[in-house]
């Protein structure tokens, strides 16, 4: 059947206003790597918009000589792949007892746990308690208070709840311990939803940035959010002082250093998102489900 | 069994700070400690909503979040309505990479996006804003422009994403709907009003109940890094004043007692809007 014209234009709406939505996401990180990569006398005069014009990569230099980013981003890795490993496995610990009709107090634990996502001490409470167990500027201070997201924890429970009971009946029979379940069933069974939680634990750690300003005050701790940010906050200021003088002979901007860190710091996200898109979808959709 | 870590966590990290939430109540001094300091029952709230700073600052936090909640809304629900009209697949599937990606950043990455786009000296808005009008103008030093950036921003970030859940829901209406009313002659336009939305409706409600519940919420990272000492009258909130004037300035009773009030208020606003929604017949417990 052919479609109407009205059914035409509708579509092409449809599609425009899509392909828009689309480019208005892509475009400013396009933008962004083109300030980066041009020349300041185009940045400078803001020819710049979409492609690099005079494209050098003096800013990149600048960025790994002039500033500590290499050791940030050491520590942002670290800080992410200890933080998911720490995180999962304590969620994992968390969500597999409270889908055990047989564990006693379950309804309780879920009710004390729940409650902690809905009222919390605050701010400078957690800050005192942190301060009192000396875990200021220690990587111990951003891995501990977060370390179980009760949504997370929810939406794995949810998920091991879904896994027949048959299975668990059978592999009993067969002489299969609690330990063994967990890890040689549940678990791998649970691939997905375990994706899933990995990739926003490591978005979480690696984007972590108001712990790392509370607890963190040694610089040389610091991970790539805060180190970033900081230069973006002192460039504002920078530009204000250079409105006033002229810093001509500089070969580069502040900003087009900072664009630099930006793309740097997106770059890790680009490449994992790809390979993790299927999975938090599905991810998602399961936390969606009522708990 | 491998149940007791995790209930040691959530008693040092959870249920310790909100032992330690008695500060409040209390005038702190570091020598005393949180045990012995001297009690002062209600001083600090009484302190709180005398100061016109204050005052201030609960007023902004409320009219931020609302203002992101009201002018954010509509958006994820319109992707996903025409996410949903899209039939071919390589599309649908580059639309749907492309926008929920800026969910994954942080704002250290957006708010080094807008400070570079809207910079006055040589950013792209301003340099389109100055051959259009002549003038420069600071976008990020005017209260009317500073909000509309911090709500669009926030818009930018997350309607992609939020528009995952009214995907699924849409993909739970009956296609046999569609199949009748395109029978009876309705166009796609039509099929949008009278099938779609009517039956996402209760989808919907539901997500605006629950985004009313988290009013108190407005994430101190967006607010902490677009914000700048000319907008500060607008966008100081709570989150970032207790960080600036409990942390910074140890005031630690009073901000706690602020943080203490936003909690409370907080769980209030939840546990009505799940009353609300479970009327719906889909309460979050």
């Amino acid at each position: 059947m052919k479609p109407s014209l009205g059914e035409r234009i509708y579509l092409i709406g449809v599609y425009m206003v899509l392909t828009v939505a689309a480019l208005m996401c892509l475009l400013p990180l396009v933008h962004i790597v083109s300030v980066s990569t041009s020349s300041l006398q185009a940045v400078a005069s803001g020819r710049v918009t979409l492609f690099p014009i005079d494209a050098s990569l003096e800013a990149y230099r600048q960025l790994i000589d002039g500033t500590p980013i290499v050791r940030a981003m050491w520590n942002s890795a670290y800080i992410t792949v200890a933080g998911i490993l720490f995180s999962m496995t304590f969620t994992v610990l968390a969500a597999y007892p409270l889908t055990r009709s047989y564990f006693i107090g379950r309804r309780m634990y879920t009710f004390a746990i729940v409650f902690t996502m809905l009222f919390g001490g605050g701010l400078i409470p957690t800050y005192m308690t942190i301060r009192s167990l000396e875990l200021i500027n220690t990587y111990w201070s951003l891995w501990l208070p977060g370390l179980v997201s009760v949504f997370n924890m929810l939406v794995l429970r949810t998920s091991i709840e879904n896994i027949p009971s048959e299975i668990d009946e059978a592999s009993r029979i067969d002489g299969c311990g609690e330990w063994r379940y967990l890890l040689r069933i549940v678990l791998p069974l649970s691939m997905p939803v375990l994706a899933t939680l990995a990739l926003f634990y490591g978005v979480g750690y690696w984007n972590s940035f108001f712990n790392v300003l509370m607890f963190i005050n040694d610089p040389a701790k610091f991970n790539m959010a805060v180190l970033v940010q900081q230069m973006i906050q002192s460039q504002t200021m920078l530009s204000q002082l250079n409105a006033l003088g002229s810093s001509e002979q500089l070969q580069l901007s502040p900003e087009m250093v900072n664009a630099a860190a930006v793309v740097v710091m997106v770059l890790p996200m680009l490449v994992v998102y790809p390979l993790l898109q299927k999975y938090f979808v599905k991810g998602v959709m399961i936390g969606a489900v009522k708990g | 069994m491998m149940f007791a870590p995790v209930i040691i966590f959530f008693i040092i990290f959870k249920y310790v700070p909100m032992y330690g939430a008695i500060i409040a109540f209390k005038k702190y001094n570091f020598t005393d400690g949180i045990l012995h300091s001297p009690w002062v029952g209600l001083d600090n709230f009484k302190l709180l909503f005398s100061t016109p700073t204050t005052i201030q600052i609960i007023r902004n936090t409320l009219a931020l979040s609302l203002l992101s909640i009201v002018a954010g809304f509509p958006f994820p629900i319109l992707l996903a309505v025409l996410l949903n009209e899209v039939r071919r697949m390589w599309f649908k599937k580059i639309v749907q990479t492309l926008v929920y990606l800026p969910h994954f950043f942080s704002w250290v990455i957006v708010s080094g996006i807008v400070v570079t786009i809207f910079s006055q000296q040589n950013g792209v808005v301003s340099g389109l804003w100055e051959s259009l009008t002549g003038r420069s103008y600071p976008f990020l030093y005017r209260e009317g422009s500073w909000l509309a950036i911090f709500v669009g921003s926030g818009i930018w970030k997350e309607a992609g994403f939020s528009a995952i859940i009214y995907l699924a829901a849409l993909t739970s209406i009956e296609p046999s709907l569609y199949e009748a009313s395109s029978m009876d002659g309705a166009s796609r336009w039509k099929q949008l009003w009278h099938v779609t939305l009517p039956g996402i409706r209760t989808t919907i409600a539901l997500m605006f109940i629950l985004s009313m519940g988290r009013v108190m919420e407005v994430g101190f990272d967006q607010v902490y890094m677009l914000q700048n000492s000319t907008v500060s009258d607008i966008s100081e909130v709570i989150s970032t004043y207790i960080y600036k004037i409990g942390l910074m300035g140890a005031q630690f009773s009073l901000t706690t007692a602020i943080g203490l009030f936003e909690s409370l208020v907080g769980l209030i606003l939840v546990l009505g809007a799940n009353a609300i929604a479970r009327k719906y017949g889909n309460g979050l417990w």
